[in-house]
């Protein structure tokens, strides 16, 4: 790649005229002399050449710094700079006049060498990781187009796509006659759940708001995501007004728990409106058991929301959908494509039973953009169905990755992610200074904590554990700093804080498992 | 060079052979590094073909259009269980280009965006492949750091010395934050207890103004009612008399004034609100000013234009949506608040998994994600600071004023042209007329003709139908209260030039003058 890359550069200067300079084909070489004389091609004819050359060297550079530097594990995942050394290294500064290609270049280069490798394979960080290729070629192409996804008149194409893949991952869900449409995260596919369950019940309040009505509570387990709080303030009923329903040890919403809550708010004279269960907590990666929680809504006539952002890519493999099971009883659910199938950041999508209900709760007339009379059916702007206006058509990316790794390639996705967490948890358990959170974790989340020398031989009592949590973020940032891992941490309910390694990237290997674990052990030698 | 983790068996014996063997290779998917590789190449090649040569030559159709059944067939659109090979997949992607509507093409006047920046479709490239989630400084260090400077340049801009703010998706989601800051900045309480015990809470909006305040107010709980649609002068601006005049029947009625969304150049006239005006009013009656800069935020980047938004430094909070009049790529939304503490407050929560307060490398304050909704955000930011920098602000300046020079010479050759007729005076790049056929001309020019209104009203969508069907161009229509069907001109591109200012009239003439 990097041979090519210059070759071109080299082609393009030809073509400049600057062809003295060429005596040595290193790019820096390249660059040094390209920000002496390319200030003084500035011919208007030239300008589109110049734009050319740009984008063309930017891909190049990417293909070097980014796609080619993730595959090998030499390089570092982060090079750690704090904000103010960051700042002082990257001109950030923007002014009246522009500056030059090669200027532009040495910035992006910068930029490479300063961002963390989310590709990389020791990049445990987050719930999204990997740099799928499919992914990236659909986001080139849809970087291209430039398309705003509201209407069929503007992106027929990508409108069809979106709609194509949506029907295929409804047949995971299990909703015979539902639909979906794409968000911009899943925090808002579960706000747009929220919306549309309130209108579905009380429909008057689409004009009338909530006033008059009785007070609205939502439900969801004490380890859902931050999201069901922040959406509960957002559409007015109130942080307050989100119930934490107690998990058992593996983090499971108790059903129970659940009824018990629920006939509390109805003596209290509210109104139980939403329970979200979650396929996959962000934290230990647990699923509630949804046929019992469909049961319990069922009987008392509230709404069941999936928060299947991270857990949901698990209905793509046979071998893991019953983890899901029950999902098809819910009224929505959410799945980000962009967490376990490793499509481009955002990827999300919601899914709802009742069709004509999401366009029931979100459209408007709106005869500037959704003309009547236009020459297709006007079901296809899918636009009526959203809250938002513009949106970049997200749908585009999974159907183009689907499109080329088949149902069975994302299920080789899925499976290996849960092979890797496996054989990560069994190597945890050989070593003797490391403990686990859960011996057997359901999903590919591995919680654990690491015992340093100096706490070595202790009871192994809350006092004990308390200290093993001081040591956790020591570690990660030692990790971090010397950029051979990342990997999150967090305290969940009574257990103070763990490390929390996810397994996504469909790249990572057995080896990089055991590359984690000795790393920490290294890193945490003198503690 | 072998990687550390490139061991052929692991230590505990545990590996599948097929499970290390696949890795080592780095197969996936069937398919080996260097043969994607060569793909992704052929993907990008294809793209800039596409997307950016092809798009900036008017000889080639801004649209083939198709109806979805016809696409359907067309297009290979169903996925399957089985992968696709290299060379199928780049034939997908071929259609997918032709069928696609060209919005870089210098004939593309359907929306408020329009045109390719190549210094913005760098920038994408390279937070593509990237792919981070701009929440933490800890996984987008360099993205942070430049989202907030240019947030920085933006407060500056507008006059707001504390301000802060952030990148949301999409310019509904802006005016989304600022009605929710609204609320929370009048009734703290809500955040917690919800709107159940408070009374009605009403926010005024021209009638102009975009259908996201609308999609809000119901979002959050507020209900359409509780929009109240404020009356404009004939220009489509917000007329200020009667603002007050609705604010004070509200108080009547119990309810409690919190938000005015004025806005800065409207979706379909390009109106800008008088906003020293409206905020003597909301100073008064103690309401908080959200600007609605989305599509004529663009303005002030021009010296010569950014008059149209004097007072705005007196809002509460403003949005501009970059990926509109300044030609970033979509999205690029900004929105910000002259309150420094309001979104913290308004937002954020305790999450110790992502937010933890015991990292210790670099203050938890870089944690931008903390004070906004989401929680996984697409970086937008720096697509629009490449492109900045290229430019630098006279470019961008540039290229603002040129699209109101264009805009101006359209309707110069508008009032020149039999059969032609301006709706309103624009102040934006937005240019508004109706086209009469030859058979309507000699007819009196009247609104108040309920016949006439009919015919006038069918004649856009005849035309905008033929070029659709045609592919010479794609402006867009509507009608606007009483005022039947019209064409909505709007000027962005910076590749736009005069010549196409005349072919569109000529062609508009073309299409129509037989019906």
């Amino acid at each position: 790649m990097y041979a090519i890359g210059t070759l071109r550069i080299v082609g393009r200067l030809l073509r400049r005229n600057c062809a003295s300079f060429l005596t040595n084909s290193s790019y820096s070489q390249f660059r040094l002399m390209a920000s002496g004389n390319s200030n003084k091609c500035k011919v208007a004819t030239e300008a589109h050449d110049k734009e050319d050359a740009l984008l063309s060297d930017v891909f190049n550079l990417t293909m070097k710094m980014a796609v080619s530097a993730s595959r090998n594990r030499d390089n570092p995942v982060v090079r750690f700079k704090t904000p103010e050394v960051l700042e002082r290294e990257l001109n950030f500064g923007l002014s009246t006049d522009g500056v030059d290609n090669s200027e532009l270049l040495h910035i992006c280069e910068k930029v490479f060498e300063n961002s963390v490798l989310v590709g990389h394979p020791r990049f445990f960080n987050q719930q999204f990781a990997g740099l799928d290729s499919y992914g990236l070629a659909a986001n080139i192409v849809l970087d291209a187009l430039n398309v705003n996804g509201h209407t069929f008149e503007v992106a027929p194409v990508l409108t069809m796509t979106e709609l194509a893949v949506l029907k295929h991952m409804q047949k995971f869900v299990g909703y015979e006659d539902g639909e979906g449409v794409f968000c911009p995260g899943g925090t808002y596919s579960n706000m747009l759940a929220f919306n549309v369950a309130r209108i579905k019940r009380f429909p008057e309040s689409k004009a009338k708001g909530l006033y008059g009505l009785p007070k609205i509570v939502t439900f969801c387990s004490q380890q859902a995501h931050y999201s069901a709080q922040k959406n509960a303030a957002l559409l007015g009923y109130g942080e307050d007004s989100c119930v934490a329903v107690k998990c058992d040890s593996h983090g499971k919403m108790i059903p129970e728990e659940l009824e018990r809550k629920i006939v509390e708010t109805k003596n209290a004279g509210n109104v139980p409106l939403l329970v979200t269960a979650t396929a996959g907590t962000t934290v230990l990666g647990a699923f509630d058991p949804f046929n019992k929680i469909a049961d319990v809504c069922q009987k008392h006539g509230v709404w069941m929301h999936v928060d299947g952002a991270w857990g949901g890519s698990a209905l793509v493999s046979k071998k893991h959908r019953h983890l899901c099971a029950g999902v098809e009883r819910s009224d929505s659910f959410a799945w980000n494509p962009h967490k376990l199938l490793c499509a481009p950041v955002t990827c999300s999508a919601l899914f709802v039973k009742q069709k004509g209900l999401l366009n029931k709760s979100h459209s408007l007339h709106v005869p500037y953009l959704f003309q009547v009379g236009k020459p297709y059916d006007e079901s296809y702007d899918i636009g009526r169905k959203l809250v938002q206006c513009g949106r970049r058509s997200d749908g585009f990316k999974l159907w183009f990755m689907w499109k080329a790794k088949g149902d069975s390639g994302f299920e080789k996705v899925i499976d290996r992610a849960m092979d890797n967490a496996q054989h990560l948890i069994q190597a945890l358990k050989k070593r003797p200074n490391f403990r686990v959170l859960d011996d057997e974790p359901e999903f590919s989340n591995v919680t654990f904590w690491y015992i340093p020398p100096s706490l070595r031989g202790r009871d192994e009592n809350e006092e004990f554990y308390k200290d093993l949590a001081k040591i956790v973020p020591i570690i990660k940032h030692r990790m971090q700093k010397k950029g051979t891992v990342l990997v999150g941490f967090s305290p969940v309910a009574d257990r103070p804080t763990f490390f929390r390694m996810t397994c996504v990237n469909e790249k990572v290997s057995y080896e990089d498992m055991d590359f984690v674990l000795d790393e920490i052990e290294r890193c945490g030698a003198d503690l | 060079m072998p990687g550390r983790g490139e061991a052929t068996t692991s230590a505990n014996g545990l590996a599948a052979s097929t499970h290390t063997s696949d890795h080592t290779e780095n197969i996936v998917g069937g398919k080996k590094d260097s043969s994607v590789e060569s793909f992704l190449k052929s993907v990008y090649d294809l793209a800039v073909k596409e997307g950016w040569e092809k798009a900036q030559d008017r000889n080639e159709l801004v649209v083939k259009f198709k109806s979805p059944e016809e696409l359907r067939k067309v297009l290979n659109i169903e996925v399957e269980d089985c992968p696709a090979s290299h060379s199928d997949l780049l034939q997908d992607l071929k259609d997918v280009f032709t069928y696609s509507v060209k919005t870089g093409n210098p004939h593309f006047f359907n929306q408020l965006y329009a045109g390719i920046d190549p210094y913005g479709f760098a920038g994408q490239i390279v937070t593509d492949v990237l792919n981070t989630s701009i929440y933490t400084y800890e996984v987008a260090p360099v993205f942070v750091l430049i989202e907030q400077y240019l947030l920085k340049q933006f407060c500056e801009m507008v006059g707001y010395p504390d301000g802060t703010g952030t990148f949301p998706p999409g310019g509904s989601y802006c005016n989304m934050l600022g009605m929710n800051l609204a609320r929370f900045h009048k009734f703290p309480d809500i955040k917690n207890k919800g709107l159940f015990s408070l009374p009605r809470m009403v926010a005024f909006a021209s009638c102009g103004s975009h259908y996201s305040n609308k999609k809000n107010a119901t979002l959050l709980g507020l209900g359409l009612d509780s929009l109240i649609s404020v009356n404009t002068t004939s220009n489509g601006k917000m007329d200020p008399v009667d603002l007050e005049k609705r604010v004070l029947e509200a108080q009547e009625q119990g309810s409690v004034p919190f938000l005015v969304v004025a806005t800065a150049g409207t979706t379909v006239l390009g109106a800008y609100d008088p906003l020293n005006q409206i905020a003597d009013i909301c100073e008064k009656y103690e309401m908080w000013m959200h600007v609605d800069g989305a599509w004529g935020g663009g303005a002030l980047f021009s010296e010569k234009h950014r008059h149209l938004m004097d007072g705005l430094h007196r809002s509460d909070s403003v949005s501009l949506n970059p990926h509109k009049m300044l030609m970033a790529p979509l999205q690029c939304c900004m929105f910000v608040t002259k309150h420094p503490n309001t979104m913290k407050n308004c937002h954020t929560l305790h999450v110790p998994y992502l937010f933890q307060q015991d990292k210790t490398l670099y203050d938890a304050s870089y944690d931008v994600g903390s004070k906004v909704l989401q929680c996984g955000r697409k970086v937008d930011a720096f697509k629009f600071w490449l492109m900045w920098k290229a430019h630098g602000r006279l470019g961008l300046s540039d290229r603002v004023e040129k699209a109101f020079e264009n805009s101006r010479f359209l309707i110069d050759i508008l009032q020149k042209t039999e059969g032609f007729k301006l709706v309103t005076d624009p102040e934006c790049t937005n240019v508004c007329f109706w086209y009469l056929p030859k058979i309507m001309r000699d007819t009196d020019w009247n609104l108040r003709d309920e016949k006439f209104c009919r015919k006038l009203a069918s004649v856009a969508p005849q035309i905008k139908e033929r070029m659709t069907k045609k592919g010479s161009m794609l402006v867009g229509y509507q009608p606007v209260g009483n005022l039947p069907n019209f064409f909505r001109m709007v000027v962005i591109n910076d590749k736009v030039t005069r010549e196409d200012m005349e072919f569109v009239v000529q062609e508009i003439d073309l299409l129509g003058s037989d019906l």
